[in-house]
């Protein structure tokens, strides 16, 4: 079974004469362990898609489907139930707590999900070492490089093993080295503990991580790339579809 | 369970991130919980002081009966006690409590001072057929002694008395001396030591010939009590009391006055609190925006959000409730130390007792310094909750701001309208409701005024900051919304401010026109205490005699006092010479026209109340009172409203000391008041004086120039004090106001950053925030002062209502120094935000989400 699926998935902004499509009838799937890029020119609808299928935001029309179940239709405690346990998230500019260290930051959606709180943080300062971060622990956000504070973003991201992890542009922030570190983590991720990743990014060279490619132009997918594993290469054909788009 | 634990270490470690900030929020609550607590700690136990030296005890006989005025009466009551059925014995007695004046209550070489005694008159044939009294030494009072004493052996060890001494009192006729003949064993008491004289000797000493005040009795054997009090009860009729003689109920319906006011200043002062924390927490919800909608999309639900910012204010609550205790503790300490020499020597009472704290002030302080934190932060947790997960990934201002300030200030208008109409109604709970009114009016209107109250005074700015000053006033105009957090930050600050300058220089005007007007004489003959009722000693009529004598003297007057009942509500009696009363003092009449009042005081049973007495009465002119008497229950018609300095906070009537005579069997002078004749050497005239009240310690010679001098600096020290807590209640607010502004330039970084960026410099960016601040600053200042001053008319208002004839003095100097700080405060709360700006590195800034 699909983990993610997009029914004619449409979200239109303002009423009447001021309303702008930013998402057309999106109809995308993801399976289990999947690593899918997003890509496209800005205001495309690539940011709106993945607030859609993170429950940030409600579609005007269509679905979302997570594990077959419409998530459009949950109240607002469920939802928020639903991105606490089902999914991670990895924002661009690292959204840390400022006044948590590494670990309470990496810790939060099991602490707000009431675990005990040295539970939530033994299982985080696991996850912080997977991400090389052991030494980092108690350090706050301002203490850290961009890619280490990217890095406890996804600890954060992963703690509660959820199915699906949404990064948008997490690597927005980040040298080149940083972002490779990043987006190979997310590589990681999905091959070893086969959960789906679906990344918005505007880098070609790194869209080249992924399993599969969604194009999307004035709110539509318009074009769909499955990828081969030659990165250089694929990397070179992306930035070619993108420059058509 | 852990989730709770999470809320609250994340509201610690958000508190602790800021610290300042913190530290200054939280001063409000522990300023307003010192305040409340301190205070209802302090006037029960000086209230307890005052109870103890006025109250005599019981005694430990069957029966007590004593008249519901506290006033003395005839013997014919002893002989209606004697008569009825069950009783054995029963003795008359006249207990009155003395203030002893300074040089009468300490021996000769010793540091101890006794201030009061209990002057007990016996009949010594029949007084130890109902009390025991055992003697240590010497012997008992005999039928045939005069000026003979037993006293306690407590008080005979303080003095360094013993058998054979002489202890002298302070009298009606000057002073009388006592030979002590015996020595009581120790008693315990109460209230002061009690010494006991021949019925006679009191009945002198104080100058009430042939009036006792308290019968005991001693029941036959196996008679009940219960049925013969009941019997005594119903001879004597419900002017008489069965049970212990109590005085003093004027002086704790003032103390429990005092208590009331003070516990208002302190719940006002942690409104404040409420309102600080509410502006902060919903600055902190704009600034945390990106914080909150993180947690929301990682998973925090809304009450989880909500919890989060009510456990900041929760944390702040009970740690500056547990800190306003402890100062509140050290508050009351400290006044304590610095009242008890004054009431030592002004009104002869002695407060040295320990403080101790009572469950319910406890439980209200806490309650209120928890409570009220919590209950401010309410609305911005609320707000919180509702952050978007959106908002974590978005930078976005709200749109819907400019209409919804629109709606708010069409609220505003209409409560500011229904506010002004509950003034001109003349109904002080009315106009009160209105105040609460005007301000949520005014805190509404804010953001929709802050757009022309910026270009107004831009105008102003521009011809300082020309082009900053411009960007300034569009920054302001651009966030009305949050502007107006700010302005209405310094708005509640000020107005506190300018209320009470206002409510104070009204009424310390007005305490300066009784002053002069009711101590106008040239010379005051004073008692021990100001407080009249306090235990004072009379002079009888030769003290006012020989002052009338002494060369150079003109005009005289002289008070006196009884105490009385009225509709349960206990009152002095002032007693006045309507003839020479109004020429040498006065009272200041709120209504009745003055010499028709005079008039009728002297022709009939006619009585001016004071105006709180008035008030708790609710009585007008043309009333009639029936007022407790020793001679039954009469009416007095009430014939005017007026007040003198002394007696302006304790329940007065003012009648003629005619009826007090006759009514009241009082005619002793407390206070006598004497002019020096026309043309008269008036420093000649106050040293003949002196010669005659030299004879009479109780009374001191004050001229009244320097005792009004005296007094002027008593309501100048207060009005000081009361300026320090102004300023404690208004500091927090204008740290509020600092804090953000603060905010205001951090969440505008990025935008600082683009200025740099295209050339604006350093100092640009420094004069756009300082404008910018100072506009604030204006904004805040315009609507604080016409809130204070809305404010402080209703105080003046309110305070006319409970009795005090007041004008409303228009607080001119404080409106100056509102306009002052309020800019000065602009510049200051820019300093450290604007330096911050400009200091920032531009790439830095431009990066700033």
């Amino acid at each position: 079974m699909a983990v993610i699926e997009t029914v004619n998935l449409t979200k239109v902004y303002g009423h009447a004469e001021t309303a702008v499509t930013a998402l057309d009838h999106v109809n995308m799937v993801m399976q289990a362990g999947e690593f899918v890029a997003v890509m496209g020119p800005s205001g495309c609808g690539k940011s709106t898609l993945l607030h859609l299928i993170g429950g940030l935001d409600r579609p005007t029309e269509g679905c979302v489907r997570l594990e077959g179940r419409d998530t459009s239709r949950l109240s607002d405690t469920q939802l928020t139930e639903l991105r606490r346990r089902k999914l991670g998230f990895v924002f661009q500019f690292f959204n840390l707590m400022p006044v948590l260290s590494a670990l309470d930051n990496a810790a939060l959606p099991l602490l707000l999900d009431g675990a005990r709180p040295e539970h939530a943080r033994a299982k985080a300062a696991e996850w912080l070492h997977r991400m090389g971060l052991g030494a980092r622990l108690s350090h706050r956000p301002r203490e850290l490089s961009g890619g280490q504070q990217q890095r406890v973003a996804l600890a954060r991201a992963l703690v509660a093993e959820p199915l699906v992890i949404l990064a948008d542009e997490p690597t927005g922030n980040l040298d080149t080295r940083a972002s490779d570190e990043v987006v190979g983590l997310l590589r990681q991720i999905a091959d070893e503990a086969g959960r789906s990743v679906l990344m918005v990014t505007h880098d070609p060279r790194l869209a080249a991580y992924a399993d599969r490619i969604a194009f999307l132009k004035d709110g539509r997918i318009v074009d769909e790339t499955r990828l081969s594993g030659d990165r250089d290469a694929e990397a070179q054909v992306t930035r070619e579809k993108v420059a058509a788009l | 369970m852990n989730t709770l634990f999470f809320q609250y270490a994340l509201a610690v470690r958000y508190l602790l991130g800021r610290k300042l900030r913190t530290g200054l929020t939280t001063l409000a609550i522990v300023f307003g919980v010192t305040v409340f607590f301190g205070l209802g700690m302090l006037t029960p136990a000086m209230s307890e002081a005052f109870r103890q030296n006025l109250i005599m005890s019981a005694g430990e006989v069957d029966l007590t009966v004593t008249h519901v005025t506290g006033g003395s009466f005839g013997a014919a009551a002893l002989d209606v006690v004697r008569r009825t059925d069950g009783v054995a014995h029963a003795t008359g007695m006249l207990r009155r409590n003395i203030l002893l004046p300074a040089g009468l209550g300490r021996a000769s070489g010793t540091k101890q001072e006794v201030t009061a005694v209990g002057v007990v008159g016996l009949d010594p044939a029949t007084a130890r057929t109902v009390r025991s009294l055992s003697l240590t030494t010497g012997r008992f009072l005999s039928d045939d002694d005069t000026s003979t004493m037993v006293i306690p052996v407590g008080l005979a060890s303080k003095l360094a008395l013993g058998v054979g001494d002489t202890f002298a009192l302070p009298s009606s006729s000057g002073t009388a001396a006592f030979k002590v003949v015996g020595i009581l064993s120790a008693r315990p008491a109460a209230g002061v030591e009690e010494v006991c004289v021949p019925l006679s000797s009191a009945q002198a000493l104080i100058n009430q010939p042939g009036q006792i005040n308290v019968v005991e009795a001693l029941l036959a054997p196996g008679a009940r009590r219960d049925s013969v009090a009941a019997a005594v009860q119903a001879r004597l009729g419900d002017g008489f009391r069965l049970g212990g003689l109590e005085a003093g109920g004027e002086v704790q319906a003032a103390i429990k006055f005092g208590q009331t006011f003070y516990g208002l200043f302190g719940l006002m002062a942690l409104l404040t609190g409420a309102f600080i924390i509410h502006n902060t927490f919903r600055s902190v919800v704009v600034e945390r925006r990106h914080d909150l909608g993180m947690l929301r999309a990682v998973g925090a639900s809304r009450r989880t959000v909500l919890g989060l910012t009510l456990a900041e204010a929760l944390t702040q609550g009970v740690a500056g409730t547990a800190l306003g205790l402890a100062a509140g503790y050290v508050l009351a300490a400290l006044i304590m130390a610095a009242v008890t020499p004054l009431a030592r020597d002004y009104l002869r009472v002695d407060i040295g007792r320990p403080l101790v704290p009572t469950v319910p002030n406890v439980v209200a302080s806490v309650v209120l310094g928890v409570g009220i934190p919590v209950a401010g932060a309410l609305l911005p947790a609320f707000s919180a909750a509702r952050v978007s997960p959106l908002e974590a990934l978005r930078p976005a201002a709200d749109s819907s701001a400019t209409r919804a300030a629109g709606r708010r200030a069409l609220a505003g208008v209409a409560l500011i309208v229904v506010a002004a109409l509950t003034l001109v109604s003349g109904q002080f709970a009315l106009s009160s409701l209105g105040t609460a009114l005007f301000l949520v009016g005014l805190i509404l209107i804010a953001p929709a005024a802050v757009r022309p109250i910026a270009s107004t005074f831009g105008r102003l700015l521009g011809l300082l900051l020309a082009q900053e000053g411009q960007i300034a006033q569009g920054n302001l105009a651009r966030e009305p919304g949050r502007a107006a957090i700010t302005a209405s930050t310094m708005m509640v600050g000020l107005a506190i401010a300018i209320a009470l300058l206002g409510t104070l220089s009204s009424v310390l005007g007005g305490y300066r026109g009784y002053l002069d007007r009711s101590l106008g004489a040239h010379f005051l003959v004073m008692p021990s205490s100001l407080v009249l009722s306090g235990g004072n000693v009379g002079a009888g009529p030769d003290l006012a005699q020989r002052l009338r004598e002494t060369p150079g003297v003109g005009a005289l007057t002289t008070l006196r006092l009884a105490s009385s009942e009225a509709q349960g509500i206990q009152l002095q009696l002032i007693g006045i010479d309507p003839g020479s009363y109004p020429l040498v003092s006065g009272l200041t009449f709120s209504q009745g026209d003055p010499a028709q009042a005079y008039a009728a005081i002297g022709r009939e049973r006619a009585i001016i109340l004071n105006g709180i007495l008035a008030t708790q009465l609710r009585a007008k002119v043309g009333d009639v009172l029936t007022l407790r008497t020793p001679e039954g229950d009469l009416p007095y018609q009430v014939v005017g409203v007026g007040l003198d300095y002394l007696n302006s906070k304790l329940t007065t009537g003012y009648i003629s000391q005619a009826y007090l005579a006759n009514d009241f069997h009082e005619t002793s002078d407390v206070l006598l008041m004497v002019n020096a004749a026309p043309g008269a050497n008036v420093a000649a005239v106050g040293g003949a004086l002196e010669r005659v009240v030299r004879d009479y310690p109780a009374f001191s010679l004050l001229d009244s120039e320097s005792f009004r001098a005296s007094q002027a600096e008593m309501l100048a020290n207060f009005q000081r004090a009361s300026y320090a807590l102004l300023l404690a209640i208004a500091i927090p607010g204008l740290v509020a106001m600092v804090n953000t502004l603060a905010i205001n330039v951090v969440e505008r970084t990025r935008e600082i950053g683009t200025l740099r960026a295209v050339g604006t410099t350093r100092r640009q960016v420094q004069r756009m925030i300082l404008g910018e601040s100072v506009l604030l600053a204006a904004t805040g200042t315009a609507f604080g002062i016409l809130a204070g001053l809305w404010l402080s008319y209703v105080f003046v208002a309110g305070m006319r209502a409970t009795g005090f004839i007041l004008a409303y003095d228009f607080p001119w100097a404080g409106v100056l120094a509102c306009v002052a700080v309020g800019l000065l405060i602009g510049v200051l709360a820019a300093m450290l935000p604007a330096r911050q700006a400009a200091q920032l590195p531009i790439v830095a800034a431009l990066r700033y989400e």
